[in-house]
């Protein structure tokens, strides 16, 4: 009898988590699966999966459409050059928040975490005056700078976290054999650390991929605008929804994808992050 | 000896503060001058567009706030998001925390659909949101009709009641998988002698939940429900990309509100004002989080 109840008891989360995931992908879906729909079939018929597969939204972007090519090269050009200097940047305040410490270096760590939480409405409007006089508007150094601020915190919090647990001994027989403190940071510790610069990488990855805010401020020209923000814009002029579905499919897949590679790692990381941030 | 060991300290407090330069600098520049710059502005009459130097206006943004119909409705919009949204976070994301952690085994599919909202852009998501809303050839319209329930059908982003549902619908959609993580995190950390003990005094299912799980996740609680309050707050993406804020301000939370007075009026002292109450809500939220997350380290 126990087990019996058991397993019915399985057989209802199963089924209750089935319902809920396929609530949760289903935009995503109907996203990918739209894209492959000719318009006349968007506009008029009432289908989940297309009827005849097409691939004409897709031949528009990348053909007629230079404009999305752009956009997309704006993404990557902001995304990477993001997440590289915030790589760098929290490894090195990470290590030498974890193993240098000097007077007043927990009062600067307080600061960084307490930054964390900052809204951008408060620093954005300075930021925006601040780039207008020195020109800095409308070009990707003036988006990336911004962009830092919301992932550098976070980086350098699970950075310090990755060296804070390292043994101490590393350290001081690459002190004995004549390392510099940089050189034993590269050479010994960062090679380490590899899991925790996977998770900068992966988080600062999505999150500026998809960030709205900062590109929606500083960017209002369509050679500079990324991805996430230019689409927003297109909505009301080009009102086609098969291109737009293509080009929402193509921005949305590469997050996905390295989600689902990284999903153990980063889930640890998040959860880490927010309970002791 | 021990002159080498103190000037090697020294060498390695010298290479901290080097190692922590850069970060500084930009730190620095981009959040604690606009920070002091953010609250000048809030005390001054400042159009970007067309004036050439501030003026000194006291508390006069301030005032003027409270007078203002639509700041009020947006803060009123904002308190109302937030509380909603709190409590569908919280019973949503600990009940999928509370299935998943039941269904250990083959639960990839399920981890991975509820989690992957998280890294989907929020503006994109919104514009396929109000494709999916949208009153004629929309797919919800169409559904409802296909099943008979044309008087079902809605402009649903053009009505005041259905477009604040929708932008917290999708609001919440992007935001439940990490309070999820969070709860999951929670419920693993939960000693498993804990679980046997109850089992051996006959605590099953409901019982379990109740003096077993709840007690031992008040730390989880906390924090995800201060995350959730700081997420609600700082609400902007969506209501701006589904609804510009309309219609008729139904939607216009207080970043909206900032953003437009900034960028669209250049209204810049005004807009400061307005950003450091948002900035004092948001700080008292985040103090608790420190307060409460230092208590827990201890």
């Amino acid at each position: 009898m126990p087990m019996k109840q058991k397993n019915s008891t399985k057989i209802l989360v199963t089924a209750a988590l089935l319902v809920v995931s396929l609530i949760c992908i289903f935009p995503i879906f109907f996203c990918i699966f739209t894209s492959f729909k000719e318009s006349t079939e968007i506009i008029k018929e009432i289908t989940f999966f297309p009827k005849k597969w097409s691939s004409v939204n897709y031949d528009y972007v990348f053909a007629r459409g230079a404009k999305y090519l752009k956009y997309y090269l704006n993404t990557i050009i902001i995304t990477l050059s993001s997440v590289l200097i915030t790589m760098i940047l929290s490894a090195l305040s990470g290590y030498a928040f974890a193993r240098l410490p000097f007077k007043g270096s927990s009062t600067l760590l307080g600061t960084v975490l307490f930054i964390l939480a900052f809204p951008l409405a408060a620093i954005l409007i300075p930021i925006y005056m601040m780039e207008y006089d020195l020109k800095l508007l409308n070009t990707y150094i003036g988006i990336i700078l911004p962009n830092l601020l919301c992932i550098l915190p976070f980086s350098i919090f699970i950075m310090r976290g990755a060296f804070i647990d390292m043994p101490k001994e590393l350290e001081d027989s690459a002190e004995i054999d004549g390392c510099t403190v940089p050189q034993t940071w590269w050479y010994i510790m960062l090679p380490l650390a590899r899991n925790a610069l996977v998770i900068v990488l992966v988080s600062g990855f999505y999150n500026v991929w998809g960030e709205y805010t900062i590109a929606k401020t500083l960017a209002t020209k369509d050679a500079i605008m990324p991805i996430s923000v230019a689409l927003t814009l297109l909505k009301s002029e080009d009102w086609n929804y098969g291109v737009l579905a293509a080009a929402i499919t193509l921005s949305i897949i590469p997050p996905i994808v390295v989600f689902s590679i990284f999903q153990d790692k980063l889930v640890e990381g998040m959860s880490a992050g927010a309970v002791k941030g | 000896m021990q002159e080498t060991i103190s000037s090697r300290r020294k060498a390695r407090e010298r290479w901290g503060r080097l190692f922590l330069l850069p970060t500084c600098v930009i730190l620095f520049v981009f959040v604690i001058y606009p920070i002091g710059y953010t609250l000048v502005l809030s005390l001054c009459d400042y159009n970007f567009a067309f004036d050439y130097h501030m003026k000194f206006a006291g508390f006069g943004n301030f005032v003027k706030m409270f007078r203002d119909p639509v700041y009020l409705t947006s803060l009123a919009n904002t308190m109302f998001f937030t509380l909603v949204m709190f409590i569908f976070l919280v019973v949503f994301s600990l009940s999928l925390a509370l299935l998943l952690f039941y269904k250990k085994k083959h639960s990839w599919f399920f981890r991975t659909a509820i989690f992957v909202p998280i890294v989907v852009p929020a503006s994109l998501i919104c514009i396929l949101f109000s494709f999916m809303l949208a009153d004629n050839f929309g797919i919800i319209n169409k559904f409802l009709m296909s099943i008979g329930l044309s008087s079902w059908t809605h402009n649903w982003l053009t009505d005041a009641t259905s477009a604040k549902w929708w932008v917290m619908i999708v609001s919440v959609w992007g935001k439940m998988g990490f309070c999820t993580i969070l709860f999951l995190s929670g419920l693993q950390n939960i000693p498993s002698d804990l679980f046997e003990a109850a089992e051996i005094d006959g605590a099953v299912g409901w019982k379990k939940l109740i003096y077993v799980i709840i007690p031992n996740l008040a730390e989880t609680f906390v924090v995800v429900g201060i995350w959730a309050i700081l997420q609600c707050l700082k609400l902007f993406v969506t209501p701006n990309v589904l609804t510009k804020g309309g219609p008729a301000n139904a939607t216009k939370v207080l970043y909206q509100y900032i953003y437009d007075t900034a960028f669209q009026n250049f209204d810049m002292g005004y807009a400061s004002a307005q950003a450091i109450i948002l900035t004092v809500l948001v700080m008292i939220f985040s103090f608790l989080n420190m307060k409460i997350g230092k208590k827990e380290g201890e």
